[in-house]
């Protein structure tokens, strides 16, 4: 649209992605002026998408400056890994806005940061892991064989699991969510991934987590499972999820696994040098504590005691 | 660095891996899982044995990184051609040899 007495051709004629490669790559005056007409455009948010990185800094200020304040949206990059051990993976599959590929894991990835991103903005207003906008990046496809996923202090990153005890580790909606958590915790009160604080960590995880899942679904407290990682184990394995919130310690009993460890109440907290000092074990305590926070509320539990947590 | 080796068919040795964090805490995965030399192909002996030298596994600086959220430590024990060495090497693992080395001796040790 073109208010401005004085039309530049940048203003009017040239289509976004010009103005995006301008913007990028001409000249500082150019650019300058590129960017202003990025700013006024209405597919900014198209824009913006398609030429990745974070939103902040000089453009947020302008727009902040111009009243031009359009709703937070997730800025999602997946990449694949290819099965090297290599994160983030060499090849981007999906970038914002981009159409399904047929890959499950690529595309659940893609749905699952959404999901994340939508619970955090629209439950709590909080725009993205930094509050700032920061881009979600994730690499899936990581290495060959590999049981795990992890947040490696930039981005997500999937294993495909082994397809004997596991499946691929975006298959659950709950463990995207826990691990995009992670990076929040991270910015935002830093908890120490170590004893007791860093079983508050990863059970702030598990709740969110959680949280995602549920609002994904639409269901109240009494509803959902509070199981996390219900679709990760195989058929071979003795067990429902990698851990209950609802029952600690129930989550599986598998001759090659072992017996969920977790406890559910600190009278049987777990002193232990292995996992981070029980990280993923006595996380069990304070999730349980939610659980009977978020039923005893009663409600949608991102709406009750998400809020509190 | 003694890549020659790596084309020793002969080659003795043995491969070790502990893993530790993750996602989850297994207690049934938490234990150390090792390989000789002598139940590996020739071509997997000289995987693991050529990794370790891109890696200079044997001469590098042990770093002390801790792994992030969720992120595993690996426990690497390598005894190669009378070598033997004993590293802690914790995810993301930013080295793209030492990444694959890790990624063998976790495969070939199961």
């Amino acid at each position: 649209m073109c208010t401005s007495p004085h039309r530049h051709s940048l203003h009017c004629i040239l289509p976004p992605y010009i103005l995006s490669q301008i913007a990028e790559n001409g000249s500082p005056e150019l650019r300058a002026m590129a960017v202003r007409s990025l700013l006024v455009d209405p597919t900014m948010r198209i824009v913006r998408a398609s030429t990745a990185g974070p939103v902040t800094g000089a453009i947020a200020r302008r727009r902040a400056a111009a009243g031009n304040i359009l709703t937070p949206s997730p800025l999602r990059t997946i990449r694949d890994a290819g099965g090297e051990p290599e994160a983030p993976g060499a090849t981007v599959v999906r970038r914002e806005g981009d159409a399904p590929t047929g890959d499950v894991a690529v595309d659940e990835a893609y749905d699952g940061l959404g999901a994340t991103f939508a619970l955090f903005w629209e439950a709590y207003q909080r725009n993205s892991i930094d509050d700032a906008g920061m881009p979600l990046d994730a690499t899936v496809h990581y290495d060959q064989d590999y049981d795990n996923a992890f947040w490696d202090g930039t981005q997500m990153v999937f294993g495909d699991g082994d397809g004997e005890l596991f499946n691929r580790f975006t298959i659950s909606l709950d463990v995207i969510g826990h691990e995009l958590t992670h990076g929040v915790t991270e910015k935002e009160s830093g908890l120490a991934y170590f004893n007791q604080s860093g079983a508050l960590n990863e059970s702030i995880s598990d709740v969110f987590g959680s949280l995602v899942k549920q609002r994904l679904l639409g269901q109240t407290a009494d509803q959902a499972d509070w199981l996390i990682g219900a679709e990760l184990l195989t058929a071979k394995v003795n067990g429902v999820a990698l851990r209950s919130m609802k029952a600690p310690g129930t989550a599986y009993d598998d001759p090659v696994l072992g017996k969920d460890p977790q406890p559910g109440h600190m009278n049987d907290f777990v002193r232990t040098n292995q996992d981070n000092g029980g990280v993923h074990i006595n996380s069990g305590i304070p999730n349980r504590a939610f659980y009977l926070a978020a039923t005893a509320i009663g409600g949608k539990a991102w709406d009750q005691a998400g809020q509190i947590w | 660095m003694q890549t020659g080796k790596t084309c020793d068919e002969t080659m003795t040795g043995e491969a070790r891996v502990r893993i530790e964090g993750g996602l989850a805490h297994f207690p049934g995965l938490a234990k150390e899982q090792t390989v000789s030399f002598d139940d590996l192909a020739t071509a997997e002996r000289q995987e693991i044995a050529s990794l370790a030298d891109q890696a200079d596994f044997f001469g590098c600086t042990p770093a002390k990184d801790t792994a992030g959220p969720d992120g595993r430590t690996y426990t690497v024990g390598l005894t190669i051609a009378g070598r033997s060495r004993e590293l802690r090497i914790a995810e993301p693992i930013r080295d793209p040899a030492l990444a694959k080395l890790v990624s063998a001796v976790r495969r070939l040790s199961k």
